[in-house]
């Protein structure tokens, strides 16, 4: 029963090569999320009335689904009916659809949050609701919901690790290898977990240094 | 298994998994409850190490995967520790420990919401500082917890879909049984995404109904 | 011209426009006076197309107000200036003033960029053009919101209580400016509390109350005995507004 971590040494650079597709795919799946978020967040705050209800509905839906039932019924299901995607690009639309529900909540409410009478002001200055929306509501929503858009990542990264079940070779895939090669599963995974826990706190360091510094010039500055 | 039509049986299954599911999130939801709350009285205490011990470890359970301090516990602690791990008893640690940790910072958030004043104040008119928690935190903490706590909840309900991966016969692995035998994982994905569903609405509405009784039950007590 | 006739508006069960008529001429400055709860930013809100009419006309130069195909040309000739100035938080000041000349106007970007920093340097802010709005104090806040409105080279400007968030200081300044776009025969419909400078730069002063414009005069008369304050609400509201 003694700690030994250096039997992972020779297996780092397998171990980091998990890590950077873990970072590709949250990379990408976050582009993708926020993309959607943005979509169904006007779909939500639009006039329509079955938009937006089908936008609730699939906020909902996915909130209330486990991520590892809608990865399967991507897997599994996709090839189904002829589309046959990789487990990479499985794992990137998963996890978009997925975060794209919760991106469309944090953004959705960064547009709530915006004064009535700044868009009442684009609107009398003849601006159409099309240049209105682009030039003015979404900038300022995105960048006050940096934050929650921010804790949707972190969710992300961490819910990244179900790829690995689909036979994805991230990082926890990795991890499961070289547990399985070394007979040390307990000094792999607690690594892994130090890994994981620093890495999103990382992310989170970044995420606050991004607020503040896109909302740099929305500061109240003492002069 | 030989790939076979769905049979009136598999109704039963999936029925039996959807009580695994459950039996085994409320089990650990009822131990993580009490963990987390202990430890938030120990954070009220300001015991010295052991506070620190406390946040240190939730913060590591609330920024890594679940599944892969599901995989430490079922694959590391036999190995390291030399004991006989089972992949209910690995879940049920692995859930509780990770829903004390959340219950733990919304434990903590909810007393500190109750005003300095107010537990000075208490102190002041001679009750210890046992007292001052039951009878004048308690309450309101209860109240005002009850909301995050309930979404905490439904959210570890999905967590649970995790404990499939070692094996543990819940909704989710009677799904990949039933998808590997009859291979038509959209009906299958859809039946078991649709009973998460379900459960996840019924656990939101308790806990909406049982804000309500409570939150009126503490503004009566506040007249 | 700018029309208002006959207009009437309710929220919900509460009138609060009841039967106005008012002609505003090019070059005119009109005020609107009244006390508080009256309907004078209501009836802004219907000149500048924010409040639909329940009925009665609004036209601005010809075009109504309520007819969707007219209304882009109605709010092309009125430029509004908001109490609260409701600027883009995420834009710097000049930004701010050349967004609806660019996308509006389709003017070209140098020369609406041009014209904003003449616009600034106009009010005494050419050297904040790239400051952002939560660099600026109130009264120049106030001036960029006047600057994005004139940018947009309006008939008719609507200014609804443009001072009454800034403290004495500040207002001097922002009225300051508003006497000299008086004075250069800017046209405006001037909402205010500010009655001494209403008495100096208005042609005509109106009076609004609960919803009906009791009384419409060229300014000296709205002063005198026999005029304005013959209306006992008017010599009760200026008395209390003196006090004040
Ligand atoms: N959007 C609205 N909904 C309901 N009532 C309103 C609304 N806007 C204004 N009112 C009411 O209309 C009346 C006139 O308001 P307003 O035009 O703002 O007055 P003033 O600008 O003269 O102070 C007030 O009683 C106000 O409460
Ligand atoms: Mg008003």
């Amino acid at each position: 029963m003694r700690l030994d971590l250096t039997i992972l040494a020779p297996h780092l650079g397998f171990l980091a090569e998990g890590a950077l597709l873990t970072a590709q795919v949250c990379a990408l799946a976050l582009i993708g999320s926020v993309v959607l978020g943005m979509l169904v967040a006007i779909a939500r705050t639009s006039q329509r009335k079955w938009l937006n209800r089908l936008a609730f509905a699939y906020v909902d839906l996915f909130r209330n689904v486990p991520f590892i039932v809608q990865l399967f019924f991507f897997y599994y299901g996709l090839p189904e009916i002829g589309i046959y995607i990789d487990a990479f690009t499985t794992g990137v639309v998963a996890l978009s659809i997925s975060g794209g529900a919760y991106a469309s909540d944090a953004i959705r409410a960064g547009i709530l949050a915006i004064d009535d009478g700044i868009i009442e002001a684009a609107e009398v200055s003849g601006l159409s609701q099309g240049t209105t929306f682009t030039r003015i509501v979404l900038p300022i929503a995105l960048r006050t919901s940096i934050r929650p858009l921010g804790s949707v990542l972190i969710n992300m990264i961490l819910t990244s690790s179900i790829l690995s079940t689909i036979t994805l070779n991230e990082l926890t895939g990795n991890a499961k290898i070289v547990a399985s090669d070394t007979f040390r599963p307990f000094e792999v995974y607690v690594v892994l977990l130090v890994v994981y826990a620093s890495l999103t706190y990382l992310v989170s360091l970044g995420i606050t240094l991004l607020h503040r510094w896109l909302n740099r010039d929305m500061q109240e500055q003492v002069n | 298994m030989r790939y076979t039509e769905f049979t009136p049986f598999d109704l039963w299954l999936l029925a039996q998994g959807l009580g695994v599911t459950v039996g085994l999130f409320l089990v650990t939801s009822l131990i993580g409850v009490a963990i987390g709350v202990l430890w938030g009285v120990v954070r009220f205490y300001r015991v010295p190490v052991l506070m620190q011990v406390i946040t240190f470890v939730a913060e590591v359970l609330k920024n890594s995967p679940v599944l892969v301090q599901l995989f430490l516990v079922f694959f590391g602690f036999p190995a390291f520790f030399k004991l006989n791990m089972t992949p209910v008893n690995a879940a049920i640690i692995t859930l509780s420990l990770n829903t004390a940790a959340f219950v733990y910072v919304i434990a903590v958030s909810s007393i500190e919401s109750i005003g300095r004043d107010q537990v000075e104040a208490a102190r002041v008119f001679g009750l210890s500082r046992w007292q001052v928690l039951r009878h004048v935190i308690a309450p309101q903490a209860m109240a005002f917890s009850i909301g995050p706590l309930t979404a905490l909840l439904v959210n570890q309900l999905q967590v649970t879909s995790l404990i499939s991966v070692i094996g543990v016969m819940d909704l989710s692995k009677i799904g990949a049984n039933l998808n590997l035998r009859t291979l038509k994982p959209f009906i299958v994905w859809t039946a078991v995404g649709i009973l998460y569903y379900l459960a996840a609405k019924l656990v939101a509405t308790l806990g909406a109904k049982l804000e309500k009784r409570l939150r009126a039950h503490s503004a009566f007590r506040g007249l | 011209m700018l029309k208002v006739e006959n207009v009437k508006k309710a929220f919900g069960g509460t009138i609060v426009l009841d039967g106005v008529n008012l002609t505003v001429n090019p070059g005119e400055v009109v005020s609107i006076l009244g006390s508080s709860g009256s309907g004078k930013s209501t009836l802004i809100r219907c000149i500048n197309g924010l409040e639909k009419l329940n009925a009665g006309r609004i036209t601005v130069d010809d075009f109504d107000v309520s007819k969707p195909k007219e209304l882009a040309e109605a709010r092309k000739r009125s430029g509004t200036v908001f109490q609260l100035f409701n600027l883009y938080p995420h834009m710097s000041a000049l930004q701010n003033i050349t967004l609806a000349p660019i996308e509006v106007l389709k003017r070209p970007k140098a020369e609406a960029e041009a014209e904003g920093r003449a616009l600034l340097a106009s009010v005494g802010l050419g050297d904040r053009a790239d400051a952002y709005p939560a660099q600026l104090s109130g009264g120049q806040r106030q001036r960029v919101g006047i600057c994005r409105a004139l940018a947009m080279q309006p008939r008719y400007l609507l200014l609804d209580e443009v001072t009454s968030a800034l403290d004495p200081e500040m207002t001097s300044e922002v009225l300051d400016i508003l006497a000299k776009l008086a004075k250069s025969g800017t046209t405006m419909v001037f909402v205010t509390h500010e009655i001494e400078f209403a008495r100096q730069i208005s042609n005509r002063i109106v009076f609004l109350e609960k919803g009906v414009l009791l009384v419409d005069l060229p300014t000296a008369e709205f002063f005198s005995a026999e005029g304005g304050l013959a209306q006992p609400r008017v010599a009760q509201f200026l008395s209390k507004m003196r006090k004040d």
